[in-house]
């Protein structure tokens, strides 16, 4: 589904990401740890497309198409969403009106017709019980005097409203407490399928106890340094990020 | 030459004017002693008279029947609030016919009344707009609320621009609230059609101790209207005033509003938004006055220009001396939609007491990329990102509005080709 090749991009005209590649298959969940500073962030942001990160070099394609030449909502309508670490406040605008104006957007372009307020009422009612979030959610303004918690609660609830094909969850477990984690983990896993793929950037253990990932990946420098399934997880919850490191910089 | 020509309007006008004719000459003696105010002035640093001072005027005349009935129609067409009692005052005449006053609280015509004066005996008098609406005055209401009443309704203003040549109305609006008095009210300007002309209007506010009023306005005038409206507002102790001012239309809009806060425990909420598109210039002139001790105010004005419009904030807190345990906010927020596009914002402090908590603060830009990006990463295209995100920075503060239809006909009219938005505001 997302073939990553040779992925070289700048922010501030400094190189982070250094020649990346990445694979990921339809049916997948794939974890990318590693160190602060090592290019996770950039990696999801730039495939959702954010603009001020510039692409050097490399090819990214979803599905076969390319994706670098898609504009963010393009992206966002071909399936791919991203569960941004720092969701954004946008007083004045309320959660519903959101929800409904980006559910409403993606369907048009899949040549749906425009979803009716009830079945919308409906649909975000399960959701919201779901993620244990209330409804007078619904009518605060995005993100806005938000707990830390709650604006990571509040991605995982458009992510299950938009079902996205591709989800990079950018994270998305840094700064839960053990419910509100759990809860997150149940959303994701709710979304699991043979038709999607998950992508979790994190650099703790404890959300893939939760979320059991089929591949593991160090990102360090720049580049993804090491594969392997769950157990790669654990060893580095274990042993920290400098014996990979120091394995990378040996070969 | 401008000043001669309101000589001229005033001799033509003079005896069609009612009331005593003494006090209106003193109000024009005083005006021509400044004259219109110029752009070296610092209040009007940024906003021409020019197009008003140099219009002929013509006088308004009673509405005949034809008139009466589409000043009716636009009246309806603009609705809220629902449930509100009327005061339709169309080119500055108060018409009975169309109105529907409420019965709870006293409301007096006033034609030649002697508390059109009571202004005079302010400092605001000074005003140069308010001095000429003195002498120009034909008509206006006094509302009145007793101690201790409380209407149950808003009381709605609706000032009408008929179009029946260019004219220039000067309505003036009293209210005095009793000791605990409370009130909300509801304030319109509105066209029929392409209205051309000058809408003057003063609003004169005495609140007792512990009295509580609300106005909340919705300007929306054509392309080819003027408007100026002052707004002189005394508290006294434990009084709580709020205003909220929404401007979308005219040409050249300024509104002053100018409070003081008299008594202990008063406090006042100012806030406003204003849409300056292309051809209007929009500029609020506000001076909040802590003339006594453990007061407080609020101030939030948001302002909006595209392509070539302009907007204007000035905000003046004054805290006096001895006036300690004050807290005042002040902040103006102003949003660029192109290039050429232009808002001048000063918010000014002068303080003269150590035990104050004052802060202001003053912004003009453009829209967050931030949230362009997370907008459009939800599959919005960058245009309707765009557009939510400008009504977004003025649905912030219309959120404030009261009753509800208003606050949901502002938000439509701003939120333009937003489909679905007002419905899912509604929800709120």
């Amino acid at each position: 589904m997302l073939r990553i090749r040779n992925l070289h991009v700048e922010v501030d005209s400094r190189p982070i990401l250094k020649g990346l590649d990445l694979d990921v298959g339809a049916g997948e969940v794939h974890a990318i740890m590693g160190p602060n500073g090592s290019g996770k962030s950039t990696l999801a942001q730039v495939l959702a497309g954010r603009e001020d990160y510039r692409v050097t070099a490399g090819t990214v394609e979803l599905d076969g198409r390319d994706l670098l030449a898609m504009a963010p909502e393009e992206r966002a309508r071909a399936g791919v969403f991203l569960a941004f670490q720092y969701p954004i406040e946008i007083p004045g605008v309320n959660n519903a009106y959101l929800l409904k104006a980006a559910l409403n957007a993606q369907r048009k372009a899949r040549g749906l017709p425009e979803i009716d307020a009830f079945e919308f009422m409906k649909l975000i009612g399960a959701k919201l019980e779901a993620m244990q979030m209330s409804r007078d959610f619904l009518h605060r303004s995005v993100n806005e005097g938000f707990s830390g918690g709650e604006k990571k609660r509040n991605e995982i609830l458009q992510m299950l409203m938009l079902e996205p094909r591709l989800a990079l969850l950018d994270e998305t477990d840094s700064g839960l407490d053990v419910d509100a984690l759990k809860i997150v983990a149940n959303g994701i896993n709710s979304l699991r399928s043979p038709e999607r793929a998950i992508v979790l950037v994190t650099h703790y253990e404890r959300l893939l106890e939760l979320v059991v990932p089929d591949y593991v990946h160090v990102l360090a420098g720049g580049r993804i340094v090491k594969s392997g399934d769950r157990a790669l997880a654990r060893e580095l919850d274990e042993r920290g990020y400098d014996w990979i490191q120091a394995e990378a910089a040996a070969s | 030459m401008s000043e001669m020509l309101i000589e001229r309007q005033f001799e033509r006008q003079k005896d069609t004017l009612p009331g005593a004719f003494e006090p209106r000459k003193r109000a024009l003696a005083a005006f021509l002693e400044r004259g219109y105010p110029t752009r070296r002035d610092e209040a009007w640093r940024y906003t021409d008279l020019k197009p008003i001072a140099e219009a002929e005027f013509d006088a308004p005349a009673a509405a005949d029947a034809r008139t009466r009935e589409r000043v009716r129609a636009r009246v309806e067409e603009t609705a809220p609030p629902a449930d509100a009692t009327r005061i339709v005052i169309a080119d500055g005449l108060v018409d009975e016919a169309l109105s529907t006053p409420p019965n709870e609280i006293a409301l007096a015509r006033l034609v030649g009344d002697e508390r059109l004066d009571r202004i005079g005996r302010t400092a605001a008098s000074a005003h140069p707009l308010a001095l000429l609406n003195r002498a120009f005055a034909r008509d206006g209401i006094r509302v009145h609320v007793a101690a201790g009443k409380a209407a149950t309704a808003p009381l709605e203003i609706v000032l009408v621009a008929s179009g029946n040549g260019r004219i220039a109305q000067h309505p003036r609006i009293v209210i005095d609230l009793e000791r605990n008095a409370a009130l909300d009210v509801v304030v319109r300007a509105i066209d029929l059609d392409d209205a051309e002309g000058w809408l003057n209007v003063v609003f004169d506010v005495v609140q007792a101790e512990g009295s509580r009023l609300r106005i909340f306005r919705l300007q929306e005038h054509g392309d080819r209207l003027d408007s100026t409206s002052f707004l002189s507002a005394r508290l006294d102790k434990d009084a709580s005033l709020v205003a909220g001012y929404v401007d979308l239309g005219g040409r050249v809009t300024r509104n002053d509003i100018d409070v003081e806060l008299a008594g202990p425990g008063a406090s006042a909420d100012l806030f406003g938004v204003f849409v300056a598109s292309p051809g209007r210039h929009v500029d609020d002139e506000i001076h909040v006055d802590h003339a006594a001790p453990h007061t407080r105010s609020e101030t939030a004005f948001r302002g909006i220009a595209d392509r070539d419009g302009r907007g204007v904030f000035r905000g003046k807190l004054l805290v006096r001396p001895g006036a300690q345990k004050i807290d005042a906010r002040q902040s103006s927020d102003n949003l660029l939609l192109a290039d050429k596009a232009e808002i001048d914002t000063r918010p000014e402090l002068e303080i003269y007491a150590d035990d104050v908590k004052c802060s202001h603060g003053a912004t003009v830009g453009e829209l967050d990329e931030d949230q362009m990006f997370y907008l459009r990463s939800r599959g919005l295209d960058a245009d309707s990102a765009r557009a939510l995100l400008t009504f977004a920075f003025a649905n912030v503060l219309l959120g404030r509005l009261e009753p509800a239809p208003l606050r949901e006909r502002a938000v439509a009219r701003v939120a333009g080709g937003l489909a679905g938005l007002v419905e899912w505001e509604s929800l709120r």
